[in-house]
């Protein structure tokens, strides 16, 4: 059951870590604004939900916000920083997250907001011998969907093939005509898009407040379990850190009692550096002076 | 490295005249008049109001200033210091209210001030507990369990264990008369803002001297190339955890001297969000540079001062502007931060060694 539901939730983790390396594959980016990125498109499709529309139709349209946002956060503040430190960067993105953060609590206030009427019943649905709440399983499924359709995506399309090449090598793909600012804007609007997607699902299961924003954070944890540029890595890692989370919930809440939950993947990440400072499939650097 | 411009016909000989502290009096006559403004002139002007923005200047300062050491000279990027400061106040507060202190070092008023330095000293042990991984990994895999340090430390160790000793719940309050140096009570903001200033002349001119010195040395080079600075010999691994120890350390002095402005302290007075403020402080500031800390401090806290000042007037017909301040000021200090990585990745420290050497220079720039 513990497990089931850490599965579930693991696979939104998972949806908003493959975002998260798109971005690193593509343009080197290390984004620590991933959190704010679940934010903004959560309470997005929030408000058109709650305006009336239909539940696809509201994620949808937050859907088409969020590649708006992306291309234009690339455009505005990324572009400029090809080149640049890593610390430049980093400290770029940290700074965006602020001000998303800061904008979405100033036009929506930090109470916590539910989809109302909810979207998924609250009856249980029961699979063989476990019980699963309905929101985490179509949450599941939703969150599956999407990424076979980005793999397939990456796999099979002009497009996503242009991404692959610029993540292997980038003077290559420029030389063979592909545009690397065509694909930095691309790789930040999926990667806004399936945030976004992620913070929505997230917030369906626990209604929606500023602590979204903390949990996709939680993707750091899964994308370094899994290695910084492999796309299964970040599967998998998403996945493992769901399950993670909700067996300390559910065993060790008893004996360090105040948030172990939230503190696991951390402390796990920590010790799992030491071990292997790579991941399970990133790639090794061979440094030369 | 000589940074300042010498008189015509005075050459420097050798490296000790170059890393001197007073290369001419006319800077040596520069700190004096800056040491008399600080002690004399400021607190004989200044209401309370602007004392309590300059301890705010020289809270952030202090905490800034590890985060510059670390980042700045040893190149380990943290964005977990707020962690650290945290230890230091609780060491220092749990000390001061649960030890039982000797009557003699009571009547003295030691016990503040051992307290700040035990203080110090556990909260560089718990910073060197999280720099171990950086034997092992950089860069972005560092910045994570420095992360990692942030959330375990203050959102589980201390909200979750350190603050139900003695059974107080959430917050320690500290009842007026308790923190004392000497045969002063720190109940004021002038005493406050003399305490800060010390606490702060002697950690920027220790840092100061660590960096020209032989640890300092090493930092820089491992900042610059670490593989190189290992082949020449250097003790890579011990050099990291010596700069986590010092940056630590400061951070506990900080943590503890903060303490002395507040009425209790609480797990929310340090939170992720300091910990990138000051990484933003040493970013506008200008990373590498003691002086670009204090000039980011002094930016920061100012500017966030007076837009709230700006904003006040503004409160009677956009009530909500007031009351969701604390949203404004976090998203103007993401904006301010990228716009000056974008537009200033140098930092205001560069700014000011242009401007000196347009003055130095004046009215010939050739």
């Amino acid at each position: 059951m513990t497990v089931t539901t850490g599965i579930m939730v693991g696979g939104i983790y998972a949806l908003v870590a493959l975002g998260w390396v798109l971005i690193y594959k593509c343009s080197g980016v290390l984004n620590l604004a991933m959190g704010e990125l679940t934010l903004i498109g959560a309470y997005v499709s929030l408000s058109f939900y709650s305006m009336g529309m239909p539940f696809l139709l509201a994620l949808l349209l937050s859907l088409i916000v969020g590649l708006v946002l992306g291309i234009l956060t690339e455009r505005i503040f990324l572009d400029k920083l090809i080149g640049q430190p890593v610390l430049t960067v980093i400290m770029v993105t940290v700074g965006l997250s602020f001000f998303f953060k800061g904008t979405v609590e100033f036009i929506w206030g930090t109470d916590t907001r539910v989809f109302t009427p909810p979207v998924f019943s609250i009856e249980p649905i029961h699979i063989g011998p476990v019980i699963v709440g309905q929101a985490y399983l179509w949450s599941f499924v939703a969150a599956i969907i999407l990424l076979i359709i980005f793999v397939c995506f990456f796999k099979y399309t002009r497009w996503g093939l242009a991404m692959q090449a610029t993540a292997d090598d980038e003077m290559a793909a420029l030389s063979l005509g592909v545009s690397a600012r065509f694909v930095y804007a691309a790789a930040w609007a999926i990667a806004f898009m399936a945030a976004g997607v992620g913070g929505t699902l997230l917030g369906n299961i626990n209604g929606l407040n500023i602590s979204v924003g903390y949990l996709g954070l939680l993707v750091l944890p899964a994308v370094v379990l899994g290695g910084l540029n492999s796309v299964p890595g970040a599967i998998v890692g998403g996945i493992t850190i769901g399950v993670l989370q909700n067996l300390c919930g559910a065993y060790l809440d008893r004996y360090f009692p105040g948030g172990v939950k939230e503190v696991a993947p951390f402390a796990f990440m920590a010790v799992f550096l030491l071990f292997k400072p790579h991941g399970l499939w990133g790639w090794e650097r061979i440094e030369r002076v | 490295m000589s940074t300042t411009w010498l008189p015509c016909g005075v050459y420097h000989q050798n490296y000790v005249q170059d890393h001197a502290w007073w290369q001419t009096k006319f800077i040596k006559a520069k700190m004096i008049l800056l040491l008399i403004i600080l002690f004399v002139i400021i607190p004989l002007v200044a209401d309370s109001y602007v004392l309590s923005i300059l301890n705010l200047v020289g809270y952030t300062i202090l905490g800034a200033i590890g985060v510059q050491l670390l980042i700045g000279f040893c190149g380990q990027i943290t964005l977990g210091h707020a962690a650290f400061i945290a230890v230091g106040a609780y060491t220092s507060t749990l000390l001061i209210l649960e030890f039982p202190w000797p009557k003699i070092l009571m009547d003295w008023g030691l016990a503040y001030p051992i307290s700040i330095l035990i203080a110090a000293i556990v909260s560089g042990a718990w910073s060197v507990l999280f720099g171990l991984p950086c034997a092992r990994v950089k860069g972005f895999y560092l910045i994570l369990t420095t992360m990692a340090a942030q959330f375990i430390t203050v959102d589980f160790i201390i909200t979750g264990y350190v603050s139900q000793i003695g059974g107080r719940g959430q917050a320690f309050s500290l009842p007026p008369g308790t923190i004392k140096v000497g045969p002063w009570i720190i109940d004021s903001d002038l005493k406050v803002y003399f305490m800060m200033l010390v606490l702060v002349i002697v950690c920027v001119i220790g840092v100061l001297n660590l960096i020209r010195s032989r640890v300092g040395r090493a930092w820089i080079a491992i900042r610059d190339n670490d593989i190189s600075a290992e082949v020449m010999g250097i003790n890579v691994v011990k050099y990291k955890l010596l700069a986590f120890y010092v940056a630590g350390s400061i951070g506990g002095v900080a943590g503890a001297f903060w303490i002395s402005n507040l009425a209790a302290i609480s797990p929310e007075h340090f939170p992720w969000f300091w910990s990138l403020w000051l990484v933003g402080v040493i970013l506008i500031g200008g990373v590498g540079s003691i002086h670009g800390t204090i000039f980011g401090a002094v930016f920061m806290v100012v500017v966030m001062e007076m837009l709230q000042l700006a904003v006040i007037p503004l409160a009677d017909t956009y009530p909500k502007l007031l009351m969701d301040f604390l949203f404004i000021k976090e998203a103007a200090f993401g904006l301010a931060i990228c716009v000056f990585m974008i537009f200033e990745p140098n930092g205001l420290a560069y700014r000011w060694w242009q401007m000196k050497n347009y003055f130095n220079l004046w009215p010939f720039s050739y």
